[in-house]
């Protein structure tokens, strides 16, 4: 039986990996991997949330739209960068990436 | 009418085209003064026939200048002309071959034509400034012989003393006009009251110092650089004069204490420069002392309450004391000099000459029938007739005495000695000018009653005082002439030969102070200056500390804040490293602060 216990747990645990592999990458890929997994881990704790606290109200589903929304625009836009970054240097290492250091 | 005003336009159009054209000034200057002599005559005859002239003048806004003619402006100006003409005649004679004859008959016109203008002025604005005009041009007259050095001080001394004593007119006009509110001479001679008397005593004052009167007279004897020509106008008809004339048109406003001091300044000036005048080693400054005594005599006359005495006596005086300023100046071309010492003889040489001198003389010392003796009389009866005789009557017939006296002195000093056989140039233009007034100092006696009708005045006479007054001459005469003047003076001489000075004279009584005050003066004025240099320093540093810090330090605190805030920036833009896993991390740390804080509870 799959409890609000549950839920949150699984959530906590790929917010955790998120977060661990968005620190600790120095690819832009895998970096942004660890991003999604964050987001996926936000997902889970909304629809949790939804699902046992509030059933009869709908916003908690289109919060979860919106994220999804938010994640596939993150994916769009990072990759865009990192493809025009691979093709303008030959490498999406991030140590590499310097040009932003104020 | 406008033959009248060619009085006035003649001799300024003179000295105007003698100024513009630089060539034969005599002409002008002799065609300008008879042009005013055919005016003056014109404007006599006239009045005469009970005519009266005026004209307006645009002056300034609401003090119109205003010009008149009546029997009493009428006979002044006559008397100017034909003195003046004669006087031009004979500085043709005079002036021949002197350097500067352009400017010297330029002033001479335009000092009658200023001389004229003031007779006629019947508006105290326009006698202002034709007081002004005679005062200055007389002082460049006295001064024509440039390179002498006491012909700049004796014409520096004559107008500060005339110019000290014109304070008093303007003083006087003031009152007059502030308490009558117009500046015509006639209205504003009704004024009574203690107006009148302090204007009174103020113009008193002026015409002493224009008449040579005690305390004043030593300018005159200083004027005396000037050419002989000048000396003789100047005396005659025109500054000097200036100041009788003045008295005696003002005469209806002075009040009884006023006629009192004008009498009692008149009688001693006719004493003390009397004696002054028998002082004298040089003939000129004899002369000049000896007009002063004259217009003593003047003052009594008026002083008295007969003001046609004073006028009648100013009319023959013009004619005698020119006559003798022309003879001296003939001895003086003769002789080079103007010291008795040296013209011991000049008489033998100069016999035309001589004669019109000693007529001239003998008419001042008031020997009958010459016009001296009728002048006299009138003033001696006046005397007698009027208030204060027992003062005036004394006063006058002692100014009798010396005037012969030193008539006699001068006419002996001329005689006794040798002939030198000189020549004299320009003899026929000089023998003329002074012919014509010789015959007017014998024969103006005629004249007085016609004068007295125009006037309507009743000229005084008396038996007594007549018989008085040529004793009182004729015994001058003859002292002077047997008695040095030495002898006669005896103890006064000392006094006598400095003028009479009281306490050191001016040097000591008005001028050291006025140095001591005007150094007292500049010493405050250089610690005022000190002060004011002091502020101005003071000023200079507050403004060098506030300048130091404005510069060190609000400067100072704006560089150190952009110095703080640069080296914040550096130090964040240390925290950019660029690396998007830092930025990360940090943007974890963030999150972890806000969450703790949430967490904590301080929300």
């Amino acid at each position: 039986m799959v409890t609000l216990f549950v839920a949150l747990a699984v959530g906590a645990v790929l917010f955790g990996i998120g977060l661990y592999g968005a620190l600790s990458q120095t690819n832009l890929v895998m970096i942004m991997m660890g991003v999604e997994l964050m987001l996926g881990a936000a997902m889970v704790n909304l629809v949790a949330f939804w699902r046992f606290l509030h059933p009869e109200v709908y916003a908690g589903q289109m919060f979860v739209l919106i994220v999804m929304t938010v994640m596939a625009l993150e994916m769009a836009v990072g990759f865009g960068i990192a493809t025009g970054r691979f093709r303008a240097k030959g490498s999406v290492e991030m140590e590499e990436a310097r040009e932003l250091k104020g | 009418m406008m033959l009248a005003a060619l009085t006035i336009l003649g001799p300024l159009a003179a000295a105007a085209m003698i100024l513009l054209l630089r060539r034969v000034p005599e002409a002008f200057a002799l065609a300008g003064s008879a042009a005013g002599l055919v005016g003056a005559g014109f404007a006599f005859a006239g009045v005469s026939g009970g005519a009266r002239y005026g004209a307006t003048l645009p002056g300034l806004p609401g003090l119109p200048l205003r010009l008149v003619v009546e029997p009493l402006t009428a006979t002044f100006a006559a008397l100017i002309a034909v003195v003046g003409f004669l006087v031009m005649v004979y500085a043709v004679g005079y002036m021949t071959g002197e350097v500067g004859r352009v400017r010297f008959y330029a002033q001479m016109s335009f000092f009658m034509a200023a001389m004229q203008t003031l007779v006629h002025a019947n508006d105290w604005v326009l006698l202002l400034a034709a007081w002004e005009l005679i005062g200055f041009s007389s002082y460049l007259l006295i001064s024509f012989h440039l390179g002498r050095p006491d012909a700049a001080s004796g014409a520096t001394r004559a107008f500060l003393y005339t110019r000290s004593a014109d304070l008093g007119l303007y003083v006087a006009v003031f009152v007059l006009v502030a308490k009558t509110g117009t500046s015509q001479i006639p209205a504003s001679l009704e004024v009574g009251g203690a107006a009148a008397v302090v204007a009174g005593l103020l113009l008193l004052l002026t015409a002493a110092g224009k008449s040579a009167q005690v305390p004043f007279y030593g300018w005159l004897q200083d004027a005396m650089a000037g050419p002989t020509p000048v000396s003789a106008l100047l005396h005659s008809a025109a500054l000097v004069a200036a100041g009788a004339i003045l008295l005696i048109r003002v005469y209806p406003l002075l009040s009884p204490g006023v006629l009192l001091a004008v009498g009692l300044l008149g009688g001693l000036t006719a004493l003390v420069a009397g004696l002054a005048a028998l002082a004298q080693r040089d003939l000129k400054r004899l002369l000049a002392a000896s007009t002063s005594n004259q217009y003593g005599f003047m003052l009594v006359a008026l002083g008295a309450g007969v003001p046609f005495a004073a006028i009648a006596y100013l009319v023959a005086h013009a004619a005698m004391k020119s006559s003798l300023f022309l003879g001296a100046g003939i001895f003086q071309q003769a002789r080079g000099s103007t010291r008795l010492a040296d013209l011991g003889g000049v008489a033998r040489e100069q016999r035309w000459a001589f004669l019109g001198f000693a007529v001239a003389g003998l008419a001042l010392a008031g020997i009958p029938p010459l016009s001296g003796f009728w002048s006299k009389d009138a003033v001696l009866a006046a005397s007698l007739a009027g208030r204060f005789a027992w003062l005036f009557v004394p006063l006058a017939l002692a100014g009798t005495l010396v005037t012969g006296a030193y008539i006699a002195l001068a006419l002996k000093s001329l005689w006794q000695g040798e002939g030198q056989g000189s020549s004299v140039s320009g003899m026929g233009w000089m023998g003329t000018g002074l012919a014509g007034l010789v015959v007017l100092a014998v024969a103006l006696g005629l004249a007085l009653p016609p004068l007295a009708r125009l006037l309507a005045a009743e000229p005084p006479q008396g038996m007594v005082v007549a018989t008085l007054g040529t004793l009182f001459g004729a015994a001058g005469l003859v002292l002077g002439w047997l008695v040095p003047a030495e002898r006669l003076l005896g103890p006064l001489r000392g006094p006598a030969e400095s003028g009479f000075r009281v306490g050191g004279g001016f040097y000591d009584l008005v001028a050291r102070p006025a140095f001591s005050v005007a150094r007292a003066a500049d010493t405050l004025d250089r610690g005022i200056h000190a002060r004011v240099l002091g502020v101005g320093r003071l000023g200079l540093a507050v403004a060098g500390a506030a300048g130091n810090f404005d510069e060190k330090g609000i400067d100072g605190l704006i560089a150190a804040l952009v110095g703080g805030t640069r080296w914040l920036g550096a130090r964040a833009r240390t925290l950019q490293s660029g690396l998007v896993h830092k930025e990360l991390l940090l943007a974890v740390a963030g999150g972890a602060l806000i969450f703790a804080l949430l967490t904590i509870g301080l929300f």
